[in-house]
């Protein structure tokens, strides 16, 4: 800052010179224009004030200019705005302003800006349209560097080298696939059910649902990588519903071809009630050990707005019994919603199920949630906490102590 | 980065752009800081005078931050001129330009000129509260209060709440005016006041009085107070309102509690409909109750003792005046432990009716039923401020009702001071701006800043008309 107002000091003291110089023969060239003529004069003794010769309104003559070309041609094209248009009008202009809008934006994208009921819901999907065009291309840009320097060494390997040989025809990704879905089709037959239940489409908003079924997406994926896959049924899913049309949306012709069951019927039917446990954050019961016999169900929902008891509710109703994991018991919680992605379910439980490891299980526990492992009990670590708390505060309340204490000496100093 | 002083040439621009880390946003930046530090309107020019000439435009962006400096410095042709060439060179504009011109014209002289961009903004967009604010204010400042009175009502009908500052301007510039219609719509703010449960700051309320006592010949006088727990006003003797709900609004509370509190979106997440059937039938049987007590949340008063320990004593200090009492709490509370003693608890249901809920029930819930069941003399002791179940009513007006019958009805047990139940009574009387005509009662806010919805203003302004 201050280097910087050095050089400003500079430019304007070294500009002096010249502008006196030129003074005196440019001074008629240029009419004074009319704030200068009354602000500047009254101010400022006029010999030497180096911005006499500046026109200051110089750019409206420009901007004046620059639109009757424009003109013309922009009033053929008003000739009726229809709602849609005048919205795009408008996103073009809070472009223009600098705000987070996104540069193109399609025409189902603008309906659902137009239906968002106030204004800040405009305002926050704009910025999420923006973001996700930022990241678009952000994208886009790399896979084209890449694809470049791709070619650059394709172009420098074929020079020089034959072709190398192996045992292995170089087929990896294809083989790879074919194995896992053996064994996916294996724990179709003999594997332990995990159900998703997708019942929660009415607690959830578009894009809520949205996040789920990409969270089924990659659960779905981790399961089917693993060394002992669970057969995953999609339960309560219905023909047409949203999940549905996201699923299809997310894996086109795949759907299909899923070695997964996805039925709209409700997991109480197929499988027996006393083997199903509705896992839940909410429950009043912890989850000690992985049953291998048990059937366990994950709730299908991303709560933005945090419900409370909603998967609970439904649990209940059914008479199912419920389960939450040990968080408290094996972490030390910092932050954050005690209920986890599906994936990093998935994640966990597919973790339990080789191991029965809860260390190893909880390492998918996001690392912002908690502080670290519980090593000693817990209760002990908590008079630790409280302690240290307590030391804090102390410290706390001695500063507010001393800055009262100089205050009130200034007060009687002042006096 | 600072401004220069004066203005400067296109070649010291260009200098001062190009020591710039990214010279890309050079002009952006620079605008900020000039705003920010308030900088003469001559150097502005200049660095827009070298934008036109280097790139034969000006952006957008850099327009409406010209506007804003426009605006902080008053320069008010300057608005125009600016205005005028953005309308040329855009077709529409966007509502920030909007908001800075209007704010800007609304300060000056050509204030009518912000009521027709104004006009031009509904067009495109619904014009936010601080538009119509300056519209207003300019309006009453130039004492045209049927025309602000106009705008008022607009803003009101399209629900955008107005700040307590428009209010204000209207009772500050409506001072020594007369006429009956003028009165009228003043004393529609007040009911505005009213209806939504708002109270004046101090400023606001000397802004009131003043007015008040301003009217030609209303011959009225305004006297600050506080009002005595009875009810009654020191001042002018009168009893103010009672805290009871009417009726119709006691039943409508009851039903929503149960629609939206209880059962919500589904009854499984606070209760189950066996447990809640359950419930009603056993308050249905010993009906009515007087005092209903959360009996969990009692038992927290005083974390050093036994939880079992503090509810007794708060069961026995309620139970002298023969009065009937129905204790809620959960079924945890039956088993033995360090903090439940059986005999104590066998004890207490001697003097108390007990409802013991499901561990994962929501007893707060309970908690409003028997309460609303059992009539309107029928108070409940917690120290929950029961937001979230406020929360779950679906209308602002509901809510209303809900805290009005909640101030009215609530027993809050302070900390207590050795081992004696102190009670915060429920107030007898309703704290909202009230009338009978030729009396106004005015609660007000000491600062501005206040802001726990639970409080409520103990500090008063009376008005009365003597004839």
């Amino acid at each position: 800052m201050q280097s910087a107002n050095m050089l400003l000091k500079k430019i304007i003291r070294s500009s002096v010179l010249p502008f006196v110089a030129q003074h005196g023969m440019k001074k008629d060239l240029f009419p004074l224009s009319r704030t200068l003529s009354l602000s500047l004069c009254l101010k400022q003794d006029n010999s030497c004030s180096p911005s006499e010769k500046l026109d200051l309104d110089a750019w409206k003559k420009v901007m004046k200019s620059a639109l009757r070309e424009e003109a013309s041609e922009t009033v053929s094209e008003s000739k009726e705005l229809s709602a849609l248009a005048a919205a795009r009008e408008i996103l073009e202009m809070w472009r223009l302003a600098g705000r987070l809008v996104p540069e193109n934006i399609s025409e189902e994208q603008l309906k659902t800006f137009m239906e968002c009921p106030s204004k800040s819901a405009k305002k926050k999907y704009l910025k999420f349209l923006y973001q996700k065009e930022l990241y678009k291309k952000n994208y886009k840009r790399k896979m084209d560097e890449k694809r470049e320097r791709r070619l650059e060494t394709q172009e420098q390997a074929s020079e020089t080298d034959e072709t190398k040989r192996s045992s292995f025809v170089c087929l990896w990704s294809s083989s790879m696939d074919r194995a896992y879905n053996w064994r996916v089709a294996q724990s179709m037959i003999f594997g332990q059910p995990l159900v998703f239940d997708m019942s929660y489409e009415k607690d959830m908003s578009i894009r809520e649902v949205a996040n789920t079924v990409r969270q089924l997406v990659l659960s779905e994926a981790s399961n089917r990588r693993s060394v002992d896959p669970f057969h995953i049924h999609f339960c309560n899913l219905k023909e047409d519903s949203l999940y549905h049309k996201e699923l299809i949306k997310n894996y086109r012709e795949a759907w299909s071809k899923l070695l997964i069951t996805a039925t709209d019927q409700c997991y109480t039917e197929i499988f027996p009630k006393d083997k199903l446990i509705y896992l839940t954050a909410d429950s009043p019961k912890v989850m000690k050990t992985f049953d291998h016999n048990k059937i366990y169900i994950i709730g299908s929902m991303v709560d933005r707005s945090i419900k409370t008891g909603v998967s609970l509710a439904r649990a209940k109703r059914l008479g199912l019994e419920t389960a939450a994991l040990p968080l408290e018991k094996y972490l030390l919680w910092n932050t954050g919603a005690k209920n986890l992605t599906l994936d990093q379910m998935m994640h966990i439980l597919l973790t339990l199920k080789d191991t029965g490891d809860w260390k190893k299980a909880l390492e998918f526990v996001p690392k912002r949630k908690y502080c670290g492992f519980v090593s000693k009990p817990v209760h002990e670590l908590k008079k630790n906490l409280k302690l240290i708390n307590a030391l804090k505060l102390g410290r706390r309340q001695e500063e507010l102590r001393k800055q009262f204490a100089k205050n009130y000496s200034k007060k009687l100093t002042q006096k | 980065i600072q401004p220069p002083e004066k203005p400067l040439q296109a070649e010291e621009w260009n200098r001062l752009r190009e020591s710039f880390r990214s010279p890309e946003i050079f002009e952006e930046v620079m605008f900020n800081s000039m705003v920010r530090c308030n900088s003469p309107i001559d150097v502005a020019k200049s660095l827009l005078t070298y934008v036109a000439k280097s790139n034969g435009d000006i952006a957008y962006n850099l327009l409406v931050k010209y506007l804003a400096l426009c605006v902080q410095r008053g320069q008010t042709s300057e608005i125009h001129d600016v205005y005028d060439i953005m309308k040329a060179r855009f077709r529409i504009l966007e509502s920030g330009a909007y908001n800075l011109i209007i704010r800007g014209l609304s300060n000056s002289d050509q204030w009518r000129m912000a009521l027709t961009l104004l006009e031009e903004l509904k067009k495109i967009m619904i014009p936010s509260r601080t538009n119509y604010e300056s519209c207003i204010k300019a309006a009453s400042r130039h004492q045209e209060m049927n025309l602000a009175f106009e705008l008022y009502h607009e803003m009101l009908s399209k629900d955008l709440v107005p700040t307590l500052d428009v209010l204000q301007a209207f009772f500050d510039f409506s001072r020594g005016m007369k006429g009956a219609e003028l009165q009228k719509e003043l004393f529609g703010i007040l009911l505005y006041l009213r209806e939504n449960q708002i109270y004046p700051h101090k400023t606001f309320m000397q802004s009131i009085k003043l007015w008040f006592e301003s009217i030609p010949g209303g011959n009225w006088r305004g006297h600050l107070t506080n009002i005595k727990d009875s009810g009654q006003c020191p001042v002018c003797n009168r009893q103010l309102e009672d805290s009871d709900l009417t009726e119709e609004e006691y039943n409508n509370l009851r039903e929503r509690i149960i629609k939206d509190v209880i059962h919500g979106t589904d009854t499984f997440r606070k209760t189950s409909p066996q447990e809640f059937e359950a419930f009603q039938a056993f308050v249905e049987n010993r009906l009515p109750f007087d005092i209903v007590i959360d009996g969990l949340n009692v038992s927290h008063i005083k974390p050093r003792k036994m939880q079992c320990e503090n509810l007794f004593e708060a069961v026995s200090y309620l139970a002298k005046e023969n009065v009937r009492l129905l204790v809620l709490g959960r079924k945890h509370m039956l088993i033995n432990s360090s903090n439940w003693k059986r005999e104590i608890m066998k004890e207490m249901q001697n003097k108390a009716d007990f409802f013991f809920a499901e561990n994962i029930s929501e007893d707060d819930a309970f908690l409003l039923y028997a309460t609303l069941q059992s009539g309107k003399h029928c108070k409940f002791v917690s120290r929950d401020f029961l937001r979230d179940h406020k929360a779950c009513l679906s209308d602002s007006l509901t809510r209303h009702l809900f805290r009005k019958w909640q101030r009215g009805h609530q027993i809050a047990s302070k900390k207590m001071v050795l081992s004696v139940f102190i009670q915060q009574p429920a107030f007898r009387y309703d704290c909202v701006v009230q009338t009978t005509g030729d009396t106004w009662h005015i609660p007000y806010k000491d600062t501005f800043e206040e802001k726990y919805s639970y409080q409520v203003p103990r500090k008063w302004l009376c008005i009365q008309q003597k004839l």
